[in-house]
């Protein structure tokens, strides 16, 4: 030992080149085993969740910087960054994400984008709920305007997930969804989409609430244009159910005889009470228009086009708002039809031929009133007479053989005075119509059939 | 300790082999070594280094060099110790038949 503590005194010289070697170790090895340092670190914080992380090594020293969620998050990530072989010291910049009061995430939507925004508690949920609103909203672009923060109510992610949802029915609007408050504004993309949305809230978690459901719907519309050129009726929009699809249809094709009614309607829910008979009379109307579009927005009524003649525009303007329920709107815009050119008397009869052969005046059964259906058939009946002003013409009722001969003969002449009688009301001279009933005395077709005596009961117009 | 001594093996053996040379050499070489009062204040400052390694008051960098000097030093002792002993032994064994 003595010896030892003897020949210690001269191993001082040896010194020399181990500094040396310590300076070229220490040249050669520090920025690998940094670097080998803050790689096993960010490898020992794999499962652990944080945001903002930063390691940043310098010697055996790791300084840990990152957002936590929960305060044993944060201890948890320290520890496994000191457990991790070859740390000496880890210098802890962590701290807990701050805490949101009350937390408020949301959803907007526009036309062209859906923004996120508010507080997310989790980078994975905030990473859920991106996805689902891109799966959700296919095409739309998504922008993230979402922080993360600490005090998210229980289930959040699922009440989250359905709202993204119900954004995706809306046309625009925002969803907030505040501590457990759910407040909804905006339109809603489709009719019923309102009602999908209320229904879908009732899934809310337990513990959520909806605040307020502002969501309104697309305005209802039915719209209808009477093409003359096509001689066509275009029906397009809405109808409540096939039902009133059906009654409108077949209204449709009663008004308008001459026009081939196209069909384009939709059924969706949310018309306004008493739709199905303010369209029916509004397309009465359009039928005594030359051409015109009908369009039925909510609970507004606008009528355009030309009628007939002037009598028939003032009866329009005037009488088809007056039947309507209450708070329906009506807006007439009705001009006249620049009057056509005169005719002969037997081109006159032929006009008249070709539009009664079209369609015929129709009363109610076994009484003289005519129907509303009759209406634009009467329009165009006085727009031709209007045209032969020279002319006189004899207005003959027939019925078919069904029941007493003397009666039949009374109603037919009664039918013949109400047609006479409308002609005259609408402004014609009643100088230039005489009136006869003829009964069943002269069939045109075989009254053996339904069809057939459908087809006696008519009324002619003979030019004189 | 462990991960490190894999980490820089090549560098720690160097220190002993270096430590060992030292140790044999100096069994056998003439002349003074270091005082005894140099020895001492030697010694202090080593305890001083090992002190300020054990209560990791440097920081950073230099807080790993001064451990990588500090173990590569205790290794260079041990390798001088060995190598004085291991001479002294071969010394004193071919002495006495010569």
């Amino acid at each position: 030992m003595h010896g030892l503590f003897r020949w210690s005194s001269k191993w001082w010289p040896g010194v020399i080149p181990l500094v040396m070697f310590w300076a070229i170790a220490a040249w050669t090895s520090t920025e690998p085993l940094e670097a080998d340092l803050a790689q096993r670190s960010v490898a020992a914080l794999k499962d652990t969740v944080l945001d903002k992380r930063r390691i940043s090594v310098a010697g055996r020293d790791v300084t840990l910087a990152a957002d936590a969620f929960s305060e044993g998050g944060r201890q948890s990530a320290v520890t496994s960054v000191e457990g991790v072989p070859g740390v000496r010291l880890v210098n802890d910049e962590t701290r807990l994400v701050p805490e949101a009061k009350p937390f408020v995430w949301s959803a907007e939507r526009d036309v062209v984008r859906v923004t996120l925004s508010g507080s997310s508690p989790l980078p994975a949920i905030k990473g859920r709920l991106m996805e689902a609103a891109r799966a959700n909203l296919g095409g739309v672009e998504v922008v993230d305007r979402m922080n993360l923060a600490r005090g998210a109510p229980p289930r959040f992610d699922h009440a989250a997930l359905l709202l993204l949802d119900q954004i995706g029915k809306l046309k625009d609007g925002k969803i907030t969804l505040s501590d457990t408050s759910v407040s909804l504004s905006g339109m809603a993309r489709e009719l019923g989409g309102r009602e999908a949305i209320a229904a879908a809230l009732k899934n809310l978690p337990e513990g959520f609430s909806v605040a307020a459901n502002d969501v309104k719907a697309p305005p209802y519309i039915f719209q209808a244009y009477k093409d003359p050129v096509a001689v066509t009726l275009t029906l397009t929009g809405n109808v409540p159910d096939k039902t009133v699809h059906a009654a409108l249809v077949a209204a449709a094709g009663r008004k308008f005889f001459s026009e081939k009614v196209v069909d384009n309607l939709k059924e969706s829910i949310g018309a306004p009470p008493g739709f199905a008979e303010v369209v029916v009379s509004a397309l009465g109307a359009l039928s005594r228009l030359s051409t015109g579009t009908l369009v039925v927005t909510d609970r507004e009524v606008k009528l355009s086009g030309d009628a007939l003649h002037e009598n028939a525009a003032s009866e329009i303007r005037a009488g088809l708002g007056k039947d309507f329920p209450q708070r329906w709107q009506f807006k007439p815009e009705i001009s006249v039809k620049p009057a056509a050119a005169p005719v002969d008397a037997t081109v006159c009869q032929q006009l008249f031929t070709e539009l009664l052969g079209k369609a015929r005046i129709r009363f109610e059964p076994g009484k003289a009133d005519i129907v509303a259906d009759s209406a634009g058939l009467l329009d165009r009946l006085i727009e031709t007479a209007l045209r032969c002003p020279t002319t006189n013409i004899e207005i003959a009722g027939h019925t078919d053989s069904d029941g007493d001969g003397e009666a039949n003969q009374a109603l037919s002449e009664k039918r013949a005075q109400a047609v006479a009688d409308y002609l005259v009301k609408a402004g014609l001279p009643a100088s230039r119509f005489s009136v006869a009933g003829y009964g069943s005395t002269q069939p045109i077709a075989n009254n053996d059939s339904e069809q057939g005596k459908a087809q006696n009961r008519r009324i002619d117009f003979v030019v004189k | 300790m462990a991960y490190l001594t894999t980490f820089y093996w090549g560098w720690l053996l160097g220190s002993v082999l270096l430590g060992f040379a030292m140790g044999w050499i100096s069994v056998v070489q003439r002349g003074d070594g270091i005082s005894r009062k140099l020895r001492w204040w030697l010694s202090a400052l080593v305890a001083a280094l090992i002190a300020a390694a054990l209560t990791r008051v440097v920081p950073g960098r230099f807080g790993y060099w001064l451990d990588l000097g500090l173990i590569m030093f205790a290794l260079y002792l041990c390798g001088c110790a060995v190598g004085s002993w291991l001479r002294d032994w071969v010394v004193s064994r071919s002495a006495p038949s010569a």
